[in-house]
């Protein structure tokens, strides 16, 4: 193999397109940064998709279920030793990512003879202030994006993220309450998922309000996860689950 | 202490593992050692009263009066150290991250047997530094009981080997405690109202007026002292949570009375 450069260069190719193949059919994963904290969904069976890492992150991420376990594990594994071994305050999302998610997967990527990780991820960190939230898309070749607050998006195409993302950023603009928040990116969860178009021929947002409804209805295979880190609170953890009847969805 | 593979949700382990062990070997000369003092808790009609003076002692010394002895170590859990304070902020520290970690990890919060025996577990890992007598701790503990619905607060005390007991009225511990145990076993069996039935003003004036007369018999009691604005360190455990009892509601309530 190691003659064999070219080979190499295929082989990770084909990596790429199974594992792109493998995660066709995930549903994506959301965040906003809001004044008062950062509002992160999905939609799952429960406890699924959206998770709390440690006092001031969250993680949200599609693609197989093991893997996406075994990738939130050793996210948490490393923020409580940094956190026991330092202090709670040196755990941070850039650190977390830049020097043990993203050069695991990348490592286990680029190991051809082993089983790729099938995820897509997005991490947040709540900060004192709006400007200092800190989101990341991270991919499952270990490469990875960050940004000051805003909106994120993680699909499993990069082109309707992107679309997705955009559409975000405008809809959202000037929206404060986590209510309203989860209603738009619901709609986009929707929009995502029905394979329609962020542009033209973007579905009316009556069909986008019942669309998400009738697909995430209660009692169904799925239910919508909500993840939420405080900005402020009384205690050092800020994360909290709220449920669809706290938001009034 | 486990040797590695960690166990799913331990953080010990997972310490083990990573040769991060957090009770060494003890020392062959130990210094002075600095020494922390009365805490107690009691039931009250909304939930539980944790307090605890503020004073360290070293020998004769005072080291401060600054000192928080009633710690939070989860959003349904208090602990109140009294004995050495090196080994038993140590001991809270482990136990904060140890639960927090099997929450997240686990996708479920730790048992309220488990979080009892853990703390067993640390005492007896710590039990060398005991014996020798330079790391005596002797906490107690207070935690939401989830098996009754609605959640009710439960209190334990430990002895300094490990032993656990659950307590149905009031727990003490340190060097003021003597008085405090019998004075609350004196107002539980004669009290109007008994401490279980007091409001929470009521239950913090009792539990002020308690340190105040602890101090008076036990040098390392820091006591508390409205007109130097030293009061003591008061946490509230009841079904929702914890909360804490601000200097400024200690020195309102107290001035009720």
């Amino acid at each position: 193999m190691t003659e064999e450069p070219y080979r190499w260069l295929e082989a990770v190719a084909n990596r790429r397109e199974y594992v792109r193949d493998q995660l066709r059919g995930g549903t994506p994963v959301l965040a906003a940064s809001l004044p008062d904290g950062i509002l992160l969904v999905g939609a799952g069976p429960g406890q699924a998709k959206v998770f709390e890492l440690f006092d001031r992150q969250a993680l949200a991420g599609l693609g197989h279920p093991a893997d996406l376990e075994r990738l939130r594990q050793a996210a948490i594994d490393a923020a409580h030793t940094e956190a026991f071994t330092r202090a709670p305050e040196d755990v941070s999302l850039r650190r977390l990512v830049g020097y043990g998610l993203s050069p695991l997967l990348k490592a286990n990527f680029e190991q051809i003879f082993t089983a790729p990780f099938l995820v897509e991820l997005l991490l947040a960190e709540v900060g004192a202030e709006p400007a200092a939230d800190v989101l990341v898309r991270l991919h499952f070749d270990g490469g990875f994006r960050a940004q000051p607050g805003g909106v994120m998006v993680a699909a499993s195409l990069p082109e309707p993220e992107a679309a997705a993302q955009a559409w975000l950023q405008g809809v959202l603009a000037g929206v404060t309450e986590r209510a309203a928040a989860a209603e738009w990116l619901l709609q986009a969860w929707w929009v995502l998922g029905a394979n329609r178009p962020f542009g033209e021929g973007l579905p009316a947002e009556a069909e986008r309000r019942a669309g998400w409804r009738a697909a995430l209805a209660p009692g169904g295979e799925r239910g919508v996860e909500l993840g939420w880190l405080a900005r402020r609170g009384p205690r050092a953890a800020r994360y909290s689950a709220p449920t669809r009847a706290e938001l009034g969805l | 202490m486990n040797a590695s593979p960690p166990m799913a949700g331990d953080f010990l382990s997972l310490l083990a593992a990573q040769k991060l062990a957090p009770f060494g070997a003890p020392a062959a000369n130990a210094p002075a050692q600095t020494q922390a003092t009365t805490v107690f808790a009691f039931h009250f009609a909304a939930g539980v009263l944790m307090a605890g003076d503020r004073r360290a002692t070293a020998g004769n010394q005072i080291v401060t009066d600054k000192v928080d002895k009633v710690l939070e170590i989860d959003a349904t859990s208090l602990l109140a150290i009294a004995g050495v304070p090196a080994m038993a902020f140590e001991m809270a520290r482990v136990l904060s991250t140890s639960f927090e970690y099997y929450r997240r990890s686990q996708l479920q919060p730790l048992s309220l047997p488990a979080k009892v025996r853990a703390i067993a577990r640390l005492l007896r890992d710590n039990l060398p530094l005991t014996m020798q007598g330079v790391g005596v701790v002797a906490p107690l503990f207070a935690a939401l009981d989830h098996s009754v619905q609605p959640a009710r607060p439960a209190l334990f005390f430990y002895d300094p080997l490990g032993a656990q007991f659950q307590s149905a009225g009031y727990v003490a511990s340190g060097s003021g405690s003597g008085s405090i145990r019998s004075i609350l076993s004196f107002q539980e069996r004669y009290g109007r109202p008994k401490p279980s039935q007091m409001s929470l003003p009521e239950a913090v004036r009792l539990a002020l007026r308690l340190l105040i007369v602890a101090s008076e018999f036990d040098s390392a009691t820091g006591g508390v002292n409205p007109a130097t604005g030293g009061f003591a360190t008061l946490r509230v455990l009841g079904p929702d949570g914890v909360g804490t009892v601000t200097e400024e509601q200690q020195a309102s309530w107290l001035a009720e009375g």
